[in-house]
Formats: C-alpha cells, sequence, structure tokens
C-alpha cells in the first residue's frame, strides 16, 4: 500500500475519533452548558489508563506504569472510558456543585494543569515525561496484520465505533435526560424551580462526556502506540471547543463537520505539509493561531455552527410561540441592542 | 548552631532559604494577580490569556534588552510592560469589548480569551522559537537579608511589587478613576447611569492589567532566570490559585492570596520534591474552595 493511502486512513482516523471527543465535550458544553476546559485531561486518562491495561507487567519493559495486565480489545477500552468517568465524579463534587461558569473554567483550566504535572514528574504511574510506548496494537496478532493494514482495520474500526457511540449520544439527547440537560443550560434556575437536581444532571452530563474522552483517548493510545504527556496541554482541549463551535454545537451531524474541518485538515493535514526551510513548526503555529482565529470569526457571524442545532418539538408543542433560533438556544446568549 | 535544629529533615537555614524564594515569588504573583483581579472587577470575565500577556510582556522587554536597543533590564522592563498595556487596549477594542457586549452569557468571550491566548501563545513561538532565552543582565551577589540570602534582583522586584502595590491601593481609594473603577465594579449598569464614563474606565483598566501583565512577566523571566513563550501560562494557573483563595475580584484578596501562594509553593518545595510545588498550589486552591468557596477575604455576590 502506498503512503498516500495510509496517510489517508490516519486523517479518517482523527475524523471519527475526534468526532467521538466532540460528542462527548459537547454533552458536556452544548447541551449542558458546563465549560469543561480540563476536557483533554479525561481523554488523557482514557489513553493512559487503555494503555497501562494492555500493556504486560513494566518490569523488564524499560518504562514504569501501573497495572499492566495484558488486556485485550475492547475490554482495555471499556477500562479507559470508565476510568475517565470515575475521575469525573470527583472533579465534579470538588468543582461542579457552586461555583459559576467562569469560576468553574479556572479551577478546570488548573486541575488539567496539574494531571499534566503529576503525570509528567510522577515517573512510576505512566512513565513520565517520556510517555508510554510499545503500547500493544489490538487485534494486529489475531488477524495478522502489518503495520500498515492495522492502520487500515483500525481506521476503519474507530469508524464503526463512532457510529455506535453516535447512536447511544442521540438516544441520550432525545430522551427526557437530554432534555432536561438543555434545559439546565438555558436557564439552570428554571430547571431547579421545576424540582431537576441541577447538580445530578450536571454530574450525569460530567460522567457521560468523559466515558467519551475515554474511549477517544483509548483509540489514540492504540493507532499511535504511545502517548506522550505534551500531547495534552490546555490548549488541546481549544481544539475540541474549535471542532463543536465550528461544525455546530449539539447537532451530531455538525460536529462531524467540524472535525474534519479542524482536526483532520487543519491539525492533522497541516503535520504532514513540509517544513519550511530553517522555521521548523512554524506551519504548525501557523495552523494553532487559524484554528484559533476560525473560532473567534464562527462565534462572531454564525455562532451556531455551520450545521446548527435542530429545532426539537415535542407533538404537543407544535404550535410553539418560540422562533427556531430561540429555541435552539445557542442564539439565546446574543442580546440585541 | 541554627542549621543544626531541623524538622521533616529541613533545617533552619534551608527553611529561610525557600521562605526568601517565597517572598520574591509572592512579589511576582501579587504584579500578576493584582492586574488580572482589576480587570476582572470592571469587566466581569477572567481573561485566559492573560498568561499570554505576561509572555509577551516579557519578550517585547527581552528583544528591547537583548536584540534592539540593548537597554539596561529594568529600562526594557518599562518599555515591555507599557507595550503589553497597549497592546492591551487594542485587543478589548477590536476585539474582548465588542465580544463581552453583544453576548450576554460569559461563555462566548472566555471562549474567545481562550483562543486569544493559543493564538498568541503560537505567535511568540513563531516569532522567538520555543528555545529558553535569558535576559542580558549582570551576575548578582547574594546578600544576607536577616537569615534569608536574596539576590539584588529579587530586592529589586520586592521593592517594586511593595510600591505598585501601594500604588494601585492610594488609587483605588483617593482618586476618581478609582473610586469609579470600584463603582463599576460594584455594578457596571448603575456606575454608568451615575455618569461614570464607564468605556474610558475599561479602556484604562486593561492598559493597567496589560502593563501589570508584561511587569510581571518581565520580573518573572528576572527572577526566574529565564524565559520561554509557555511559562506565562503555566504561570497563569499559581495566578489563579493566588486570585481564588484570595477572594476573586477583590483586589486586596487577591495581594493576600499571591502571599499565601507565593510562600506556600517555595516553602513546601523544601519539604517535597520541588517538581510538584505547583501542585501546593492546586492543593491550597482546592482546600480553599471546600471550606471558604468566596476566599479568605470574601466579597459577596461574586462566587
Amino acid at each position: 500500500m502506498s503512503a498516500f493511502w495510509l496517510y489517508v486512513f490516519t486523517l479518517i482516523f482523527f475524523l471519527f475519533d475526534y468526532f467521538i471527543l466532540a460528542m462527548g465535550l459537547n454533552i458536556q458544553y452544548g447541551e449542558t452548558g458546563i465549560l469543561n476546559f480540563a476536557y483533554i485531561g479525561f481523554v488523557a486518562i482514557g489513553a493512559y489508563m487503555t494503555g497501562a491495561v494492555s500493556m504486560p507487567n513494566s518490569v523488564g519493559t524499560g518504562q514504569h506504569y501501573i497495572l499492566g495486565l495484558n488486556m485485550p480489545f475492547p475490554f482495555n477500552l471499556l477500562v479507559g472510558g470508565l476510568s475517565a468517568m470515575v475521575v469525573s465524579v470527583l472533579v465534579a463534587f470538588i468543582a461542579l456543585r457552586r461555583l459559576r461558569t467562569d469560576y468553574l473554567a479556572m479551577v478546570l483550566i488548573s486541575l488539567s494543569l496539574v494531571f499534566y504535572d503529576i503525570c509528567n514528574n510522577y515517573v512510576p504511574l505512566f512513565n513520565g515525561a517520556d510517555g508510554l510506548y510499545n503500547v500493544p496494537s489490538p487485534l494486529a496478532s489475531v488477524l495478522h496484520l502489518t503495520t500498515n493494514s492495522f492502520t487500515v482495520v483500525f481506521a476503519l474500526l474507530t469508524g464503526v465505533i463512532s457510529l455506535i457511540m453516535w447512536w447511544i449520544m442521540s438516544r441520550i439527547t432525545r430522551s427526557p435526560l437530554g432534555r432536561t440537560l438543555r434545559a439546565i443550560r438555558d436557564d439552570d434556575g428554571v430547571a431547579a424551580a421545576l424540582g431537576k437536581s441541577v447538580f445530578r444532571y450536571k454530574l450525569t452530563s460530567m460522567m457521560i462526556g468523559s466515558f467519551f474522552a475515554g474511549i477517544g483517548g483509548g483509540l489514540i493510545i492504540q493507532f499511535n502506540t504511545s502517548f506522550n504527556p505534551s500531547a495534552w496541554l490546555p490548549g488541546e482541549t481549544f481544539v475540541v471547543f474549535a471542532v463543536i463551535i465550528v461544525g455546530g454545537v449539539s447537532n451530531n451531524i455538525g460536529l462531524l463537520v467540524g472535525s474534519l474541518l479542524v482536526e483532520t485538515m487543519l491539525v492533522h493535514l497541516v503535520a504532514f505539509l513540509p517544513a519550511i526551510p530553517g522555521h521548523p513548526g512554524l506551519i504548525l503555529n501557523i495552523a494553532a493561531m487559524m484554528i484559533g482565529g476560525l473560532l473567534m470569526v464562527m462565534l462572531w457571524f454564525r455562532p451556531q455552527g455551520i450545521v446548527p442545532e435542530k429545532l426539537r418539538r415535542s407533538p404537543a408543542a407544535v404550535s410553539s410561540v418560540t422562533t427556531p433560533t430561540e429555541y435552539a438556544g445557542i442564539d439565546e446568549g446574543v442580546s440585541h441592542d | 548552631m541554627a542549621g543544626k535544629t531541623s524538622w521533616g529533615g529541613v533545617s533552619v537555614t534551608q527553611f529561610w532559604l525557600s521562605f526568601g524564594f517565597g517572598l520574591s515569588t509572592a512579589s511576582v504573583l501579587a504584579v500578576a494577580a493584582v492586574g488580572l483581579s482589576l480587570q476582572f472587577g470592571v469587566t466581569n470575565y477572567i481573561n485566559f490569556a492573560y498568561g499570554d500577556f505576561m509572555a509577551l510582556g516579557a519578550f517585547v522587554s527581552y528583544a528591547l534588552n537583548n536584540e534592539i536597543l540593548h537597554l539596561d533590564i529594568w529600562v526594557a522592563m518599562i518599555g515591555g510592560s507599557l507595550f503589553m498595556g497597549v497592546v492591551a487596549v487594542i485587543l478589548n477594542r477590536l476585539l474582548l469589548g465588542p465580544f463581552a457586549r453583544r453576548f450576554t452569557k460569559t461563555f462566548y468571550v472566555l471562549i474567545v480569551t481562550f483562543g486569544l491566548s493559543l493564538i498568541m501563545l503560537n505567535l511568540l513561538s513563531a516569532i522567538w522559537g520555543d528555545n529558553v532565552r535569558f535576559y542580558n543582565m549582570k551576575i548578582e551577589r547574594v546578600i544576607k537579608v536577616g537569615p534569608m540570602l536574596l539576590t539584588k534582583n529579587q530586592l529589586i522586584v520586592m521593592a517594586l511589587s511593595v510600591i505598585l502595590m501601594l500604588g494601585v491601593h492610594t488609587m483605588l481609594k483617593t482618586t476618581r478613576l478609582g473610586k469609579s473603577m470600584r463603582a463599576m465594579s460594584d455594578n457596571s449598569t448603575l456606575a454608568m447611569t451615575s455618569g461614570i464614563d464607564t468605556k474610558r474606565i475599561t479602556t484604562i483598566t486593561w492598559f493597567l492589567s496589560g502593563t501589570m501583565a508584561g511587569l510581571a512577566g518581565t520580573v518573572l523571566g528576572i527572577t526566574e532566570g529565564n524565559l520561554t513563550p509557555a511559562a506565562g501560562e503555566l504561570f497563569l494557573f499559581v495566578i489563579f490559585a493566588a486570585v481564588i483563595v484570595g477572594g476573586v475580584g477583590s483586589i486586596y484578596g487577591a495581594m493576600a492570596g499571591a502571599v499565601i501562594i507565593g510562600l506556600a509553593t517555595e516553602v513546601s518545595a523544601a519539604f517535597i520534591n520541588p517538581a510538584y510545588k505547583l501542585d501546593t498550589a492546586f492543593v491550597i486552591l482546592i482546600l480553599t474552595l471546600l471550606f471558604r468557596p468566596n476566599g479568605v477575604l470574601a466579597r459577596t455576590g461574586k462566587a
């Protein structure tokens, strides 16, 4: 297989993987209104735990890490997702109970840096600054895959997993739970007045989103076979936000479009461009600035994203007096003065 | 004989040494935290690009000190700070102000500052590269101050910080500008209807906040001995800890928080692995949130 196709399938992998990550952040930010600036930390927890349980016992590997259970696919992935979920419960109990939006964002971004600091410095946990490497490729030994055919199979497998996750997520967002989350996003005071426990619903939303983050992270470490702490500094959270806001908040098709435009094109396509002589990394710097700029332009001119949130009507409210944009909630923050 | 006494394996000498470092860190932190708090109080949203404001100020000082003009570092520092103040005013006029006025939910403007942080970090790294840089300054002898050992630069930074804090205090309490700022911080609509030119006050606040960010970034580079584009962002989280511990929106809280966090991080570095000294700040942050969520010097209604 030519290098070109290998490269195409790498892009396909990241398209679907960031689709999963975007769905996870979307239920927190888009559906519930939690500004989770620590999101990439949960991705990292999923990645490291998936790696650590699927690798052999650390003695003799030249790396230091916990667990080492040789756990097969897809159980290792589930462990990754569930660990991220467990940590999100702890975080929610500390941070989510009574902090207003910007306080919470400050605490979460600090948390993200502390996760980074601990993993980067405490070697026995996940091998410190070197990160985990030589993570076994799932199914490779069972299906007798080479490095190249593994890329293709795993990219397609990630596509299938993302479709399953998509189905699960649309079940959740269409359920009464999803409606309550959107009510909290639009006005948590009203939701509380109607007898909904805002904290419990936010906790649920954090848990579901973090599970998606953990699965997405687990897929990344198995695809790359390595994971390094510098891959999840807080700026990476911003990329996921950009995927959501550019594509369309609270619209799963929009998230896929956003993943294609931001993650696939601006993050991974540019990484394969030849470097400008004498300026290594300049192209990546420019691409990152473009992501920031694109997000600001989108927020100003089209805050609902490329594919806006669908108008959800219950049969009882067909003759509702609200206009689609107001109902969609995303324009709700705009003051028309 | 003082060196013989020890607790937790740390001698008294070591303790005072780290205490000196703590005071120096607290001075830098106080400037940074007060700059962030001033702007937060008046505009009512957190600037997540503040760490990159610090880094930009520090690198402009570096350029004046090492690349063009070759100014003395303290003169270059003034240049870098004022430059950052002007940039902050421009950013507010063209970017943050319009977003804050258009969207009533803080969400949007917070994400914009987060994006601005990504842009500024990459701009700095595109211009100056990711290599560690050093200011051009004389190697200083250490001076013995009581039981502490401090360099001349650290002493200058501390003096600068104390003067600046007194200046901010005088401004807030006695001048018309300071009173207007406090009025806007309490209730900006009421301030506007009382005839305060809120737009002008906001511009001045951004200038002060940017200048203090640039100053803090440069003195951080001086006391740490080096600077990188990401240094500001890593320091931002310590600033957040100081601001939250002191109470968000309170200037005096920010000062108190800076002293608590500055001393705690450096003194704890004598007892634990210094690589984790920043995590001490985070532990204090979490404890504050659990037991005193409005901060040590709480102001009601801001949390």
